[in-house]
This record gives C-alpha cells, structure tokens and sequence, in this order.
C-alpha cells in the first residue's frame, strides 16, 4: 500500500485515492491535428523512472493533485502540486 | 511436424513413457533442452523477449518458414517475466468476432501443442465460468455466447443450478452481496501448464537451429535514417541490436517483451498506446481437488482454478496505479479472499502460500499492438495486457508470417498500431470489464 | 526410534497438571496443557506423521517446530494445521492427510518402487499418447495432490482487521529482538513486538543453561515493566511499500486468525535463523532430526526423541543438542563432527523407523540421527523491501546486503556473536530505528506541510554505527556423498536437481519450475539453500554465482478468512425501501443500490402508470449541487449541447462524452436559481462523473467559480408518472401553481410536499407519461412517498419498479448509457446529432465528435420484429441474411403491455439504419427472424404529447 503525499491531507494510503496517470497537457481543441489529439489521448511516455502523475483525493480533501513518483521504485518525490495536470511539463 | 523448411540440426530425443523408462533404468541424463551457444554477431532476426510470444515467433520463424538464424534474447531466463507469472487459463470466448477468431485459433494450436512439440503441456481442457452476478453481466455474457457460437466456438449461458452442478463449492443461493445469476459456460477453456509451454517451445525452436539467449539484456536498438536521433523514429530502418554481450546486426527486429515493450519500443524511436501495470496472482497451500472448473467473476475481479497439485490459483485485474515495480501488494491478497469466499465461503480455513505479480502492457482498447511500425524492421507484438499467455501460439505464428512475408496477415491486422492514428479502436473495451 | 515422555524439565511450557484429551486418526490419545500436537503424539510412541507427496514415504518430526514440513495434519475441518506448531487443544479431531487407506498402510507407497522412472519433471515427457487418454491420466495424477480436506460447509466467520501505526515494529522475540524492542520503547518511539512462536526468547527458550534462563527471565521482566506491545504466536507476514507491514495474529480469542495492518516507520527484521537439512541417503527417515527439533522435543516438551543416537554436529548448537540428550538418557552411540571433515553418508532402516546410520564407513546402530548442519537466514522481509542478500561461503549462509534505511536487521540475521554481543546489536538496532522512525515522521510531514505545518528542523537521518555482528566460521555443508531429500514438501532430492541442471534447467528459477523444489508449503523454509546448492555443485559454480530464489509473501501461510475479514461493500437501499419490503417487492442488484425490480406484476405496473399513475423510486439516480457565477461555461464544456441561454426554473437534457467522443454520461440539469443548478447524472455514472466535473475545473479551468456538491443520497427521488400524476401530485403539495401553464414540461420548482419544505420537483420523467420528479430530504422520503401513495388511493395509485419503467423507456425509444452505448460508441451513434454542438468552441470530446461526423458510424436505431409475439434476447445478433456476418445486434427488447407487441433498440451498421430497412435477427434458439428499422426511436407516442400533458 502506497503512502500517498496528498497536499491537504498528508500522507494516505493509495486506496484512498484515485489514480489519474500520467500527467499530460489538453491540447487545444481548435487547433489539434488528430495525430495530436490521438496522442493526447493514448500515447504515454511510460518511463521505467521518474514519471509526474495525476492522483485524486477520493476519500479526503476531494482535490486532483500531481506529483512525481519513480516508477521504478514507487518513491515520491517534491511536495505535490494541487490543482495541476501537467506536472513538469509545459 | 509438417511445416516446411524444417532444418533438424539432429534428431531430437524423443519425448515417450518408453524413453522415460530406458534412461530410468540406465541412469542416463536428458540432453540439454537448448544448446548454450556463443552470441553470433549477425542473425537474420533477432527476437526480444524469451517468453511465450518470442519463443513462439521462434519457433514459427524456423518451422513455417524456413528462417533459422534466428536470436531470442531475453535479460533474464526464459520464461521469467509474464510467460511464468501468469495463471495459465486459455479460452476463445471472446466479444469481438476478430477476438474470438484470433483466440480460437490460439485453443487449437494448444490442444495440438503436445504432440506438436512432443512435450506434454498439460491442456487440461477443464471448462470456463464466467460468472454473471447482475444483469448487466449477463447480458454482456449472452452478448459473447452469441458472438461466440456465430464464430463456431462452444459457449453457452448457463443457469444456477447447472452452475452448481459443474463447481459445487460456489453458493449459488441467493442472498449473497455477488448473487450469482447465471454464467458464460465455455466447455473447451482450461488451463495449460505455462512453463512447459516456454520450454516446448524453446527446445522445438532449438532443434531448427534457432538460439535462446539468456541474461542478454537489449541496451539499445540501432537504427538509420529516420527522423529522430541517431536515426531513429519513423521513416528509418533496424540496422542492430546492442546488448550486454556485444552489438548484433540484424534487418529484423521483434518486440516481445510485455511489460517492458514500451521502453524496448522507445529505443527504436516508436511511442506506443501503452501504460505498464502489475498484474498480481497468488497461490494456496494444496487441498485435495474440489474445483473442476476455471471460475471467472468479472464484478468481483477474480478468477480461480485449482492445479492438479490440489493448490487454488488466484489472479485479479491489474493493479491501478502503473509502475514496474512487481513486489505485490497485501491489498490485493486481502480483496482477492474477500471476493473468492464471497463466492465459494467455504474455504475461509485454507491458507494463502505465496504471492506474486508480473507486469501487463495495457492499451486503451484491451487489445494488442501487432505488426509493423513505422521504423522499417521493427516489429512489435505488444499491448497483450492480461490475454498474453492465451494468444501466444497464434501470435507467434501471425508474427513469424508478418516477418518472412513482409506483409500484414488477416487475422492480426485488426491489431495494427496504426489505428491509434485514425481513432478506430478495437471493440474488446466493451468486454474488458468480464476479464479472464 | 522411540519416543517418551520425561520426567519434568526445568524448562518445559508443559502444565502437567491438565490433561488433554483428543484423537488421532480416530485414536485415543493424552497430552498436556502445553503440548503441540506433534509433541503430544510423540511422548505417547508415535513417529510417522504423515506420508511423502510423490513417493508417500513414511515421515516423521524433522523440526519439531512450524516449519516441519513432516508435519501437516488436518484438524476437524482444518487443513495443513501445523501439528509442530498448533497447540493441542482437547477434543482436537487430529488426522494424517494425504494417506488412503491409511497412514501406516497406503497404497501408493509403491510408488517409491518406480522412483527411478518419476524422475523431476517426468509429467513433461509422457502421458501424450494417445491424446485421448490424457483426461483420464490428468484425473489419475489430481488424486496425488497432497493436503487435507476442504469441508465446503465450513461457515465464513469474518473477523474484523485491526489497523496499527507503530513508530518501530520488531519481528522476532528472540534476546536481540527484545533488546531492539525495548531500546526504542526507551528512546520514546511506540514498539511493536512480533513473535512467530507462543513465547517470546527465541533460542533461549529451549537452552538448558542456566545463565541463557536468567537472561530469558530478565528481559521477559523487561518487557513486562516497559511500554512495548508485544504479540506472540503472531507472523509479520509481508513487508510491503512504505513499510506496510501484514501480520497475522493467530492466537486472538475470538478470531481463528487476525489480520492485523500496520504502517512502520521503521521495521527491525529479527526472525532468527532457521537450521538447514543435511541432504544424504535416508535424510527423510522417521528418525532423522534436526538439533533444534532435539532440544525443543526435551527442553520444552520433556520428550525423549530416541534410545540410542547419533549426533551429526557442525557447531555449537549440534553440541548443546549431544549435551541436552545424554541429560535426558539418550545413549549417545557416536559424535560426529562435521568441523572435522567428518560426514553422515545414510540412515538406513525399515521403511517405519531408523535402525543405523553409516558414517566414515561404519554402520553405527542407533534409532536417533540428530543433524545440526548450518542454518538459513529467512531473509523474506529483507527481500521484500528490495534487499538482495549475499552468500558467504565461509559462514555458509546468506547475510544482508544493503537494505533501505528504513529497514533493519539484527539477531542471527545480521550475524553471530555471544549473548551479550547479540543483545547489544539488538540494543543499538533499536535506538537506531527509533532516531530513524522520527526522522521518517518528520520527512512525510514535511512532503504535505500545506496539511500539517512541520515541527521544527529534520533530525539528521542517523548513520548506522552500530558495531557490526562477527561471521563464525561454519563448514559448507550441504550435501554429504550420498543423494537425499531436499524438499521434503515436494519429494524432491538431489539427484532431481543434478539431473534438471544437466537438462539445461540450470538457473534457481528454472530448476525450481522444473522439479518444483521450494514450491510446497514450506516455500523454500527449509530447502531453498540446499536448492542452490545442489545446482551450484551440478554446475560447477559457487552458490553465489548460482544465485537465490526471491522469498515472496507471506512469510507464513494465513487463511483465507483472515485475509478477506468483513467485505466492505454494503448495498445500498433508499429511505423508502421498508415501505418496498412491505409490498411484496422484488429487487435487483444495480452498483451499489438495491433497487425495487418490480411488486409481482411488471406489465400491470406499466398498464397502471399509463392508465392511472404510479411512482417509482428512483433514489440512486446521480446528483451533484452546483453553485456560482460559471457554471453555464461548465455545463457547456461538459455537455454537447448549448447552456449559455438556460433560465431560472427551465430544465434541459445533456449527453456527456468523453475526450475520446464516446458517450459517457446522460441526464438533465435544470437551473434553480440565478447561481444555483441541480445536475441528475445516471445512476452508476453519479460517482464518475463527479470526478470527471472536480477534474474539469480543478485542472483546466481552476478560475471559474462553481462549487459542486454531491446530493446523490441526501435526497430521496420519486418519480410520479401517468396521466392522473397532476391531480395526485396536486393532492399533496402546497406553494406551486401545477397547471401545465404555468409549471410546463421541462421545468422546475421548488415545492412543499407533503409538509416538507425544501423538495425540488422537476417535470421529466423517463416513461413518457406526464410525471413529476420529487427530490425530497432523504429523511421524509418515506413520508412524502407514503404520503403520495395515501393520497392517490381513489386515483388508483400504485408502485412500479425498475422493470416497468425500463419497459417503459423503451416503448418510448430513449437509450440506457451502457446498455444500448458500449466503451466505444461515439455521441453521433446515438441518432442526437442536433445535441452535439460543433460550433461551441470547446467541449469534452470535441475535436474527435467534429471528425466524427465526417464517418459512418453504427447507429442506435429501433427495431420491431415483425412476428408481434417474438421478443429477441438482449445480445441477440443481427447478422446478414444466412451467413454468420455480423451486422449488429439487439440491445434492450421487451414484450410492449401497451403496444402489445415486442419492440427493441439495437445497434446497427450504416447500411441498416434507414427507417424501413429489413434486417435479421438471430435467436438464442438459432432460428433466424426478420424485423424492421424503425423511422424514429420512440415506439410509443412519437410526438411526446403524454408528456407534455
């Protein structure tokens, strides 16, 4: 069980949240090729590494954050981000 | 065997009860099941990934075409990743009539795999419940038994009270939280013993001149000419392949790693519709056999079988949160005998043995990536998420045809990676809810 | 071998004052209060306690202790019980397993005749001709699983988990353990102490010396006098991320097994070593002991393990063991000293019992072989938070290597030492894992400070200075110059290993897969070291380079009842569902509702609600309170359609879709107010689709102001539908002028039902009837329900279900999100193409619903078979003329009350959607019926002026 950093709630376990995955920017719709928007919809980086991710405080604060974990090892890193989807990305 | 283009190196040693019993009596060893070669520098494809899938490229590559000087290299044993962590169930049940013809042609492949291979795999032909616990399942298992049977393939919905004359351990009175209201009945889905399978597979190949290379690990692929980096990404071409051992050159590349496939893809420059997520299983301590059946809820997330050892073998829906890591969870142990004494409330004294987990390349649409890429050479058999183990022999088969022919059979070509471009995903999403 | 009972030992747990009654296989036998069940039979002559898997050679104790793998018996209902371990109990129904007919006679011991040919693995290799035979041989091989008996009529009786948040949890009570356990209770942080064993001291426990005794008793004093928790016959299961620990308690009073979760800061890994089988011809003989099991069996039990022995010793413990028996009148036959260069070659005997034991080419006559050989560090939790341990030869074991810093070893684990120097290892790991422990509390406080401010600095991350343990040499030995048993469980020895890596199985995994060693009950407990030894030798290679399996969880087996404990999936039910029990209703799972299907007679319910009026219950349908100034420009990037222009007290429909076009939500929302909307949303899409509206303005539009509330359950929703609906609802409700003039259709208001203020009433309804939606504060739902039906009597009110209105919707052509759309039906499939606004400039699903319109889809359509009685199933396939083409298929059907004849939605392909079109539709029965496209979805009253009555 994941110890999630939730930025209002300190750390929970996982199955108190919702996973967003990868955290990713909307391309703007009035301008998206599809090759664009398909990769917006289904391509993802999907690193061995460190990955920013989406989470959702289902069972707390009700917040979406991201933050960053290594997927490789499952540890986080930086205080979380709340309100955000991009993570480090523009 | 009857493929053409069988190049025997030797005789292979026979596989029988008589063998069995002359080197019983004589003391003898078994040769080795494959040669332990030296890496060559130059092979006319190389295969990434020593499970089911590579190995049945492999063997397909050599059997049905004649291609032999051939590289399975895997960066760990044969058989260690998903091909050995699966729960080893097989069936053709499936939603879509492009799904139900790609895993029908699996089962027949497997009931042949015995004597194809001359190794016992165990089919054990033993008859799939997926259980149907409100409505709306059942109505997605009436959906499937008629696509099912317009298919050829025997499956049928099946009442309570012939539910429980199949598996009498599962309660199937009424007022349990996961009624039981009836069930998708597919008498030729079973299990299979899965390393028999990857061992088969890599002695048939073996026999035909093709290498199996373990504690290769793949560092990095090399390509020229296309529009990324050191020629990598679209429009380039494989020129090698660089592992721990030295580099390969090779025209032909195979992706076969599961998990995995998305980092192998990115070495050639090729981004893939896929999230790695564990997929965990788990084992109990044997008790004389009482389950005949496969038993399959999709509501409550579960599938069961019992080995011919007496052990209950468990296994789940991926894990949520994607990640490479495969150390397990107790979550998923405790929500796993939650939801299998919902159904059989009977076992609550037997004990949990050991647990484990592999890892699933999930795609949006549940169904694979097959085929070529844009990276001239490259060719990818990835996105199997949880259905590898069932689909491994005729992906192999298809794939070992896409190399040698250069072009994109039939039956996978619903599976090409392109449709992610034009957004016509497969419809296995609508059954991907009813799992194993 | 015989074995007896002694006289009263200084040490023993026994209470031989308490005798204990209980059978075994269906004999009377006696024991003590204290006994195990295996010590019990012992004292009383009993030496073979179960039979072999493969071969059913006789077995008897090897370890005396839970890890025996000899000793699994079946207890009542019970099986696998750990008779070395369990506590007899009185009136224990105590069975051997796995034998038939019985123990002392089974038939497929002569298997071990034909050893030579069931070689590792022979199941690959034959059996497959002819192919036909293999079900019979595959029942043939099932009836050899091993294990007891499931009695499938065993009650699941739950047991509740308990949650723990220690700062430093110690697994392993032995003297380093303790002294861990009771320096970080010192140092302030809040300890757990776990004993796999009923006491804690661990080797001390069963030490005849008198100085280990007074340790023993100082620091049981210890830990009475201090502040640690301290559960024994407990197992730390399973170390998993962040130090989530699973622990089962098996001597709870009331649960058979407890489930207890525990989040560490720090974890102190102190299991102890467990002592490793010599492999040698006959190691599995009724006879053949482990010291351990020696001194157990007399220091703890006052059981004589034998008359004359033979003592195989390569260390201290193999010595204390020929100490111990020679004080308990064993004859010591010889000392064999294995730091000599000296081997035990084989145990021979009858097949029941051991008669002589040849070692350096004598045969020494003795019916006792005690073996002390090395040991294994169970290194589980080690490599369950990621540590890969290291072999050294010259210890002949596995150490730790470098495990994360929240993870501590010590005691046998960490390495040797006298006493006192494991008691002070013990001592330093404690201190360290509390100064750790307060430093990982600082660390997560610090990664959410928004939520908790932090306490002051970080305390530095404390270096381990502990003085490292000392390695005491101990010879290699593995296996002698003879080939024995390695894995008792699974009838696997030496020679199977040897033969697998001469068969290219030459890794640990490989060969462990092939020949199933480690794979049995005792998981490599026992086994896994000689395993890799076994395979090193075949190769030629050190254990090292070899390399070891990963130990997976549990650490030790626990039931499957206290892994699922209580199932927290409650159904929920409605405030009025007393009232639908009272009526004879019958119901249906939906999610997470249980909801009224029907009340006998669904096609009178549907007769009565056209003709008359009816209500229905329709509490779980989804819905989310929004307030503040943006919410048309949320509505209009959620929903397809157009929200700018909605006034107060107008309702409107919307259908959601996803961003990759499909259909994912429908509903209405209507506004209250000139900040204030009630969004209805499906009922299984009412948790979903909150998410998917908090992300939408959480992450891309964080600047407007809407404030969402879910009220799914806050109100009771009641659906009033049929042509006398008005005149009922009228009956009822004051502050609300009802006329169709002035409260239309598509409206909404907030009203006084039934005395209760507050209730929103919306006129929609699903059944195409005039109907008024009442949302009513769910503590009056019951009320304002039975109200209505009081209300209503001379107006012929009555209940309907689920069933009446689905047959109702579908008379009126209106789809069910999920039922009639699937995962990859775009918003244009479903015929409400003038809905989806293509012209807004952004909404969820735009760009793909704008390429969309450019494709042909398949679309929902209705369809009417032409024979009226036929009624396809739901899946029913609509296939192309005889063939087996697939051009669509049925999704909802019904026999119509009102129409009195059967009518359906379905999805089709392009070429079949034109009103008109003839198309066939296969029955489950395989007959082949034709039907008709219809020109419009709704069966019923196309127009809708029922409705807008």
């Amino acid at each position: 069980m994941l110890l999630v950093p939730c930025p209002n709630c300190g750390p929970r376990n996982s199955a108190d949240l919702r996973y967003g995955g990868e955290s990713h920017a909307r391309p703007d719709p009035a301008t998206a090729t599809p090759q664009q928007w398909r990769g917006y919809l289904y391509l993802r980086d999907n690193p061995a590494g460190w990955l920013w991710e989406t989470w959702y405080c289902r069972s707390g604060c009700r917040r979406w954050f991201t933050l960053e974990r290594n997927t490789a090892t499952n540890e986080f890193r930086n205080p979380p981000i709340p309100g955000d989807k991009r993570g480090g990305k523009a | 065997m009857t493929g053409i283009g069988r190049r025997l190196r030797r005789r292979p040693p026979k596989y029988s009860a008589a063998a069995l019993a002359w080197r019983g009596m004589r003391g003898d060893y078994w040769p080795r099941i494959w040669r332990d070669t030296e890496l060559k520098s130059s092979y006319d494809a190389v295969v990434i990934g020593g499970g089911v899938h590579g190995l049945a490229t492999a063997y397909y590559l050599a059997r049905n075409h004649g291609i032999t000087n051939v590289a399975v290299v895997d960066k760990a044993y044969l058989g260690s990743g998903a091909s050995g962590r699966n729960t080893a169930i097989v069936r053709a049940n499936y939603l879509t009539p492009e799904g139900v013809a790609f895993y029908d042609r699996s089962l027949q492949l497997y009931n042949s795999m015995a004597l194809d291979l001359n190794i016992n795999v165990m089919m054990s032909e033993r008859g799939h419940l997926t259980l149907a616990h409100n409505d709306s399942s059942l109505r997605t298992m009436n959906w499937r038994a008629e696509v099912n049977k317009l298919q050829g393939v025997n499956s049928c919905v099946i009442g309570p009270d012939e539910i429980k004359k199949i598996a009498p351990a599962l309660d199937t009175s009424s007022h349990p939280r996961y009624p039981i209201l009836g069930a998708l009945y597919h008498p030729p889905g079973g299990v299979v013993r899965h390393d028999a399978v990857v061992w088969g597979y890599a002695r048939a190949a073996d026999y035909m001149g093709v290498e199996m290379h373990q504690k290769t690990e793949v560092l990095d692929i090399l390509c020229e000419g296309g529009d990324g980096p050191d020629g990598k990404g679209p429009g380039g071409k494989v020129v090698g392949v660089r592992t721990n051992r030295g580099d390969i050159s090779t025209p032909v590349v195979v992706n076969c790693t599961a998990g995995w496939a998305g980092l192998i893809s990115a070495m050639a420059g090729v981004r893939l519709p896929i999230t790695t997520h564990p997929l965990q299983a788990a084992v109990t301590e044997p008790v004389k056999v009482f389950l005949p059946t496969v038993v399959v809820s999709g509501s409550l997330h579960v599938y069961i079988s019992q080995t011919d050892r007496g052990e209950l073998v468990f296994g789940a829906a991926v894990d949520a949160v994607a990640t490479y890591s495969i150390r397990g969870s107790l979550e998923f142990t405790e929500e796993l005998a939650g939801h299998v004494l919902e159904l059989m409330p009977g076992i609550s004294r037997m004990r949990l043995l050991r647990q484990w987990s592999g890892l699933c390349d999930m795609t949006p649409d549940y169904s694979p990536v097959m085929g070529f890429t844009p990276v001239d050479g490259f060719l990818v058999d990835v996105g199997w998420g949880t259905y590898g183990f069932k689909a491994a022999p005729v992906s192999g088969e298809q794939m070992a045809e896409a190399v040698a022919t250069g072009r994109t059979p039939k039956l996978i070509a619903p599976f090409a990676l392109s449709r992610f471009d034009s957004g016509e995903l497969v419809g296995e999403k609508g059954a991907a809810s009813v799992g194993h | 071998m015989t074995m007896s009972r002694l006289a009263a030992q200084p040490t023993e747990v026994l209470d031989r004052s308490t005798k204990l009654r209980f059978r075994w296989n269906g004999k009377r036998f006696d024991g003590f209060e204290g006994d195990t069940i295996a010590s019990a039979l012992a004292a009383a002559g009993e030496h073979v306690f179960s039979r072999s898997m493969k071969y059913h050679r006789p077995r008897g104790i090897l370890t005396a202790d839970y890890w025996d793998p000899n000793l699994l018996v079946q207890v009542g209902d019970d099986p696998n019980v750990r008779a070395g371990h369990r506590r007899l109990e009185a009136g224990m129904d105590v069975r051997a397993q796995n034998v038939w007919p019985s123990l002392h006679r089974d038939i497929k011991a002569a298997n071990s005749l034909v050893a030579r040919f069931l070689t590792a693995g022979f199941y690959y290799k034959t059996f497959m001709r002819p192919a036909w035979l293999w079900p019979t041989y595959e029942r043939v091989l099932a009836t050899f699983a091993p294990g007891g008996k499931i009695d499938l009529d065993t009650p699941h009786r739950y047991h509740d988990k308990r949650y723990m948040h220690p700062d430093v949890v110690v697994a392993g009570a032995g003297p380093a353990g303790i002294e861990a356990a009771l320096a970080a209770a010192a140092a302030g942080a809040r300890v757990l102490l776990v004993e796999h064993e009923h006491a804690v001291g661990g080797h001390l426990r069963y030490s005849s010396s008198d100085s280990d005794q007074a340790v023993l008793a100082e620091l049981r004093a210890a830990l009475d006098a201090s502040d640690v928790e301290v559960l024994t016959n407990s197992t730390v299961t399973g170390r998993y991320e962040d130090n989530w620990l699973g622990i089962v308690q098996r001597n709870h009073p009331i649960a058979v097994e407890r489930l207890i979760k525990a989040r560490a800061k720090v974890l102190v890994a102190a299991p102890g070593l467990i002592e490793r089988p010599y492999v040698f011809s006959g190691n599995d003989r009724p006879g053949v002991i482990t010291s351990g099991a020696a001194r157990r069996l007399i220091n703890l039990w006052g059981v004589k393990p034998g008359e004359r022995a033979v003592v195989f010793t390569a260390n201290s413990d193999g010595d204390a063991a020929a100490a111990d028996l020679a004080r308990a009148g064993v004859e010591i036959a010889a000392v064999i000293d294995g730091r000599d260069h000296r081997r035990v070659s084989s145990a021979q005997g009858s097949s029941k019992a051991l008669q002589a034991v040849v070692a350096g080419g004598n045969r020494i006559e003795a019916d006792l072989l005690v073996v002390a050989a090395g040991w294994t560090a169970p290194t589980s939790l080690l490599n369950m938070a990621g540590d890969r341990p290291v072999h050294d030869p010259a210890a002949a074991r596995f150490f730790p290597s470098d495990p994360p810093g929240n993870v501590l070893a010590t005691g046998g684990l960490a390495g040797d030492g006298t006493l006192d120097e494991l008691r002070a290892h013990g001592a330093a790991t404690g201190r360290l894992a509390a100064q750790r422990a307060a430093a990982v509390a600082h660390r997560l406080q610090a990664m959410t400070a928004r939520a908790r401010p932090v306490d002051g600095d970080e305390p530095a991350w404390a270096p381990d200075e502990r003085t490292p343990l000392g390695r005491d040499p101990h010879p290699e030995l593995y296996r002698s110059d003879t080939h024995g048993m390695v894995d008792f469980s699974e009838d696997v020895g030496s020679k199977d290993l040897v033969a697998a890596a001469h068969e290219g199985y030459d890794s640990v995994e490989l060969a462990k897969r092939y020949t199933t060693s480690t794979m049995g009950p005792s998981q490599g407990k026992l086994e896994t070291v000689n395993t890799v030894a076994a395979i090193a030798e075949a190769r030629g290679e050190t254990i090292a380079q070899v390399g070891t399996t990963v130990w997976r969880p549990p650490y030790a087996p626990l039931t499957l009842g206290a892994l699922a404990g209580r199932v927290f999936e409650p159904v929920r039910v409605s405030s009025i569902h007393p009232w639908h029990e009272a009526n004879g209703v019958s119901t249906i799972i939906a999610g997470q509702w249980m909801r009224p299907d029907h009340y006998g007679d669904p096609a009178a319910e549907v007769r009565n609600v056209r003709t008359n009026v009816g209500l229905i219950d329709v509490t779980p349908l989804g819905k989310l309170d929004l307030r503040g100034p943006d919410i048309p420009k949320l509505l209009n990037l959620l929903y397809t359609n157009k929200w700018s222009k909605l006034p107060v007290g107008k309702v409107r429909y919307g259908m959601m879709c996803s961003e990759d076009g499909v259909v994912l939500d429908d509903g209405v929302t209507g506004r209250l107010g000139s900040e204030h909307y009630l969004m209805t949303t499906t009922s299984s899409g009412a948790g979903g689709v909150w998410e998917w509206v908090e992300n939408w303005l959480q992450t891309e539009r964080p600047d407007w102001k809407v404030h969402v509330t879910p009220v799914t359950t806050a109100y009771v929703s009641i659906n009033v539908a049929g042509p006398k609906a008005r005149e009922l609802v009228s009956r009822v409700t004051e502050g609300v002028d009802l006329s169709p003039e002035s409260f239309p259709y598509m409206e909404v208001r907030l009203a006084t039902v039934a005395g209760v203020a507050g209730c929103f009433m919306w006129r929609i309804g699903f059944t195409g009837e005039l109907s008024f939606e009442i949302h009513a504060p769910s503590g009056h739902g019951l009320h304002v329900w039975e109200a209505l039906m009081d209300a209503g009597q001379d107006l012929g009110v009555g209940p309907f279900g689920l069933e009446g209105q689905r047959i109702m919707r579908l008379e009126k052509g209106h789809f069910i999100v999920g039922q009639d759309t699937d995962g990859l039906t775009l918003g244009p499939s479903t015929g409400l193409n003038p809905l989806i606004k293509l012209d807004k400039d952004d909404f969820a699903g735009l760009p793909e619903l704008a390429w969309a319109a450019d494709r042909s889809l398949p679309m929902i359509v209705a369809i009417q078979p032409d024979d009226p009685n036929v009624v396809p199933d739901e899946a029913g396939q609509i296939v192309r003329g005889d063939t087996n083409e697939i051009l669509g298929r049925i999704t909802s059907a019904r026999m119509s009350p009102t129409l009195g004849r059967s009518i359906c939605l379905g999805q089709v392909e392009p070429e079949l959607a034109a009103g008109g079109t003839k198309v066939t539709v296969l029955l489950t029965s395989g007959e082949r019926v034709s039907a008709t496209v219809m020109d419009h979805h709704a069966h019923f009253d196309p127009a809708g002026e029922r409705l807008r009555g």
